[in-house]
């Protein structure tokens, strides 16, 4: 017996060595990751770029048969779904007459008033590739990287709503953290009451929203926009709508269909002008302003009681 | 190593990773990108316990460490974490594969519960020891219990769909080497 076990090839102290080799080069790998974060996450980056997109062949057949079944169930609802989609497009015709007279008063009313609006968001559109894989990430990989230009943090959106935001980057794939995600936060202004809050993933569907100043203020059915503050993303994309969860939260019931993202908008958000100190910027060599006999220090002052 | 595996073993080996490659491409496909309240089971470590309880030297080590390593990389998880600790249970089962053989089905069950509970405390101590963010503590529970739950479900599939039962005392492959 004792003949037998040593010749099993699992007991040798040879193997145990290797293995004990193998199980430090692990924790090492995990050690690294951890002191040096940012390194360990552009190689993983770099590694899912070069592995995920090989394997798409793999995928289709699962996406194919999915898509069959849920063509197969839509086929049965048809007459119902149409009538439906009719029924809404009425409504809808209402609504583009509405907007389209909302859009030319807004336009005239702007023109009066001489406002200038920040520059037209350009975009670059992209396909998902695959999900996080784990229940406890909320994250999709999508087939557009550092080869057509995308930076990590520009916000991404569906065709109505905010997705989420690029977190990691690699040749050509990148990855957009989800706004359900529980490390996702981002500021958002509530209309038409104004009020700032941050939106906080959590796991769940609807997040819910973190540091209302004035809860009193925010109805469910309100619409969240994201907030410029923090220059994290531009102001005014749509988030969702506030509801009231069953916990007695305010959550916002995101505008973007989670159900199915298939195509994804990367904005090409543009960085915030930083104004550290706003009498630099109005007065940087006060001779340049106005009469020789103003001193800066006038200017500055007045220019502060003025803003 | 390599000269006592017959071709079978081989064989066994592909099939495995081929079952694990389906295993990770099922997981990304992205069909719904709403967040679910629960968690399925870990599927890619159950099917490594029960091959590494039935039939050890189908698995290589480096196998499961290769595996487990490419998988934290794809699901975001800690790189290298989860593999360490999938190795080290993977070892402790391959060393009392004897004890395996005889055991009953639910000696074995609890034997591997202890297991996967064992590591899942030490990845979340370990997570904590270091204060990486963490997955909420209901959901890892939920899905240590499912990944518990359907070991004896995969026991029997890899019995009767892939051949995978344990080695009766005394077989030797087509080599002449122990099983």
């Amino acid at each position: 017996m004792a003949k037998d076990k040593n010749s099993e090839d699992y007991i040798g102290p040879i193997r145990r060595l290797a293995v004990g080799l193998l199980v430090l080069v692990l924790f090492g790998i995990f050690l690294f990751w951890r002191i040096d974060s940012p390194r360990a996450e552009r190689l993983r980056a770099e590694a899912i770029d070069k592995f995920v997109p090989s394997f798409e062949w793999a995928m289709a057949p699962i996406n194919g048969v999915v898509n069959l079944i849920s063509d197969f169930e839509s086929y049965q609802q048809l007459r119902a779904q149409n009538q439906d989609l009719r029924r809404e497009l009425q409504q809808m015709k209402a609504w583009k007459e509405a907007a389209l007279q909302l859009e030319q008063e807004n336009a005239k009313l702007l023109d009066l008033n001489n406002v200038s609006l920040d520059p037209q968001l350009t975009y670059v559109t992209g396909v998902v590739i695959t999900d996080s894989g784990s229940p406890f990430r909320q994250s999709v990989l999508v087939n557009v990287g550092a080869r057509d230009g995308i930076i990590d943090g520009w916000p991404t959106m569906d065709g109505i709503g905010l997705v989420g935001r690029i977190a990691g980057v690699g040749q050509n794939t990148s990855r957009v953290m989800l706004l359900t995600d529980t490390s996702s936060r981002i500021p958002v202004t509530i209309q038409p009451s104004g009020q700032k809050a941050i939106l906080a993933g959590d796991n769940t569907l609807n997040p819910p929203l973190e540091f209302l100043e004035d809860t009193s203020m925010v109805r469910p059915g309100d619409r969240v926009v994201s907030s410029g503050d923090g220059g994290v993303f531009p102001a005014d994309l749509l988030v969702g709508q506030v509801a009231l969860g069953t916990d007695n939260r305010l959550r916002v019931r995101l505008a973007a269909d989670y159900q199915r993202l298939e195509f994804l908008r990367v904005l090409r958000s543009q960085p915030h002008e930083d104004i550290p100190d706003p009498t630099d910027l109005l007065a940087p060599e006060a001779e340049f302003f106005g009469p020789a006999a103003l001193t800066p220090s006038a200017l500055t002052t007045s220019e502060v009681g003025d803003g | 190593m390599a000269e006592r595996a017959d071709a079978r073993t081989w064989t066994n080996r592909c099939i495995f990773m081929a079952l694990a490659f389906v295993i990770i491409v099922a997981q990304l496909v992205p069909l719904d990108m709403q967040p679910i309240g629960w968690a399925p089971p870990d599927l890619l470590l159950v099917i490594t316990l029960v091959w590494v309880a039935r039939k050890p030297h189908y698995l290589p080590v480096l196998v499961i460490g290769f595996l487990f390593l490419v998988a934290d990389l794809l699901f975001q998880r800690p790189p290298g974490l989860w593999a360490a600790l999938v190795v080290i249970l993977t070892e402790t089962i391959r060393r009392q594969n004897r004890d395996f053989r005889n055991m009953p089905l639910m000696v074995e069950w609890g034997t591997i519960t202890i297991g996967i509970v064992a590591i899942t405390l030490m990845n979340r101590l370990v997570l904590f020891m270091t204060m990486v963010p963490q997955a909420p503590l209901g959901l890892t529970l939920i899905q240590m219990i499912a990944t518990i739950a359907i070991y004896p479900v995969i026991v029997l599939i890899a019995h009767f769909i892939f051949g995978v039962s344990r080695s009766a005392p005394g077989e030797i492959g087509s080599r002449g080497q122990r099983m």
